[in-house]
């Protein structure tokens, strides 16, 4: 098979679609240095794109616009992680059932024996993780004190890196950074002494990978790459 | 697309490209429900399409000066853009339920749009010709790969074929089709 054939039929699939994520990165990757191949995927998109017409017309929601605009004005290099921590947001709204009740049973857990009844709730629990199987922090709160604890159950830092808690709440136009966050054993913070009672009951905590010492622009400047929100953890 | 509208596209992307806001939303408004609507029909959920058409718009706006026009028409250029995004999230993801219809194609009926619209037409009516040149099955594979996203091992299991011989498919399509539409 010659050179030619094998750029015609890899360019033939990025655009079609069946190339796997590893294949479509590598494509995505080589087209930037490779004028042959990037002009055979535009000849492909050209070629397939009447089925393009065949799509149906979908009316966006109407507030995207608007969110289009916000991540448009986000500073550079915060668009990406902003983006992704709106999007954590909404997921974790919609995923309320199943993320409440893994963390329910583990503020069973975390409660155990003891009977609690303040007349309002005091301690909160946050179960930070990718998805429902691979939990890699979990954090409690005592709305009392403000006092916040990390405890690292599953997290691998790369050795140059620092993971940093940010607390994200509709309220506020960023996510908002409560301080590093150790990978092994605990991490207790003050952070949250800044900010009133319903905004901790309302939000979702989530850890980025930033630089060692974490991100220099005030915000997530890394993937974010565990989220969880706050639920009551005694009755 | 008319010509005249088409015109519009590449004005108001020239036009963001230089960091006009006004153009941009006109660019958004026009072109939002085809790109969504494309967006959708690979990853079939709302919430996920809103999100990716959302990253789709900021690549647009900050891509907008490498735009062509000379290569690829404003929204052949835009819908790669989209598609691109949509099928990286749906690989990422596990291969969507198989619960997706056959792709039924057809062009669509005389309006009152002139030339350029009659152009888009033959193009398609062209294509279609030379899908219709595949055998049964590996035209559907063909299709439902570009509209629906699926993978290889979607289509595999919806085939009921080993992922080796989709390729095999795939590949001998494409070398068909562009046989077929010569370039």
């Amino acid at each position: 098979m010659s050179e030619r054939d094998d750029i015609e039929r890899l360019a033939g699939e990025y655009v079609l679609g069946t190339l796997d994520l590893a294949e479509r990165r590598a494509v995505a990757a080589r087209r930037a240095r490779e004028p042959a191949l990037d002009n055979a995927i535009a000849a492909w998109e050209r070629r397939l794109s009447p089925l393009g017409e065949a799509a149906p017309e979908v009316a966006p929601p109407e507030d995207l616009w608007a969110e289009i605009e916000r991540a448009l004005d986000a500073p550079a290099g915060a668009g990406a992680p902003v983006v992704d921590l709106t999007r954590h947001l909404r997921r974790w709204k919609l995923a309320a059932f199943a993320s409440g009740a893994i963390a329910a049973s583990l503020a069973l857990f975390v409660a155990g024996e003891r009977v609690l009844r303040p007349t309002e709730p005091q301690s909160f629990v946050a179960v930070l993780q990718k998805d429902a199987a691979s939990p890699a922090f979990i954090v409690s709160v005592d709305l009392a004190t403000r006092n916040l604890t990390v405890r690292a159950v599953s997290a691998e830092r790369p050795a140059d890196r620092s993971y940093e808690l940010w607390l994200v709440n509709d309220r506020y136009d960023a996510p908002r950074s409560l301080g590093l966050v150790e990978d092994e054993g605990f991490t207790q913070t003050a952070a949250l002494a800044a900010y009133p009672r319903e905004v901790v009951q309302s939000s979702v905590l989530a850890v980025s990978l930033e630089p060692r010492g974490g991100s220099t622009t005030g915000r997530p400047s890394g993937p974010v790459l565990f989220t969880g929100r706050l639920v009551q953890a005694t009755p | 697309m008319q010509g005249g509208e088409q015109d519009q596209l590449v004005d108001w992307l020239a036009r963001s490209a230089r960091g006009d806001r006004a153009a941009f939303q006109a660019l958004y408004r026009a072109t939002s429900a085809k790109l969504f609507g494309t967006i959708l029909r690979i990853l079939g959920d709302r919430d996920l399409s809103r999100d990716v058409t959302q990253e789709t718009y900021v690549k647009i706006w900050h891509n907008a000066a490498r735009y062509d026009p000379a290569k690829s028409s404003p929204i052949t250029w835009m819908a790669a853009i989209a598609r691109n995004r949509a099928l990286d999230e749906a690989r990422r993801r596990q291969p969507p339920a198989a619960d997706i219809d056959d792709v039924e194609l057809e062009v669509p009926g005389d309006n009152p749009d002139p030339l350029a619209a009659r152009a888009r037409r033959e193009e398609l009516r062209r294509l279609i010709a030379c899908l219709d040149g595949l055998d049964a099955e590996r035209r559907q594979a063909v299709l439902l790969a570009y509209c629906h996203g699926l993978s290889r091992e979607a289509l595999a299991q919806r085939f009921a074929r080993p992922v080796g011989t989709i390729k095999v498919w795939l590949h001998r399509s494409l070398a068909q089709l562009r046989e077929c539409l010569g370039s």
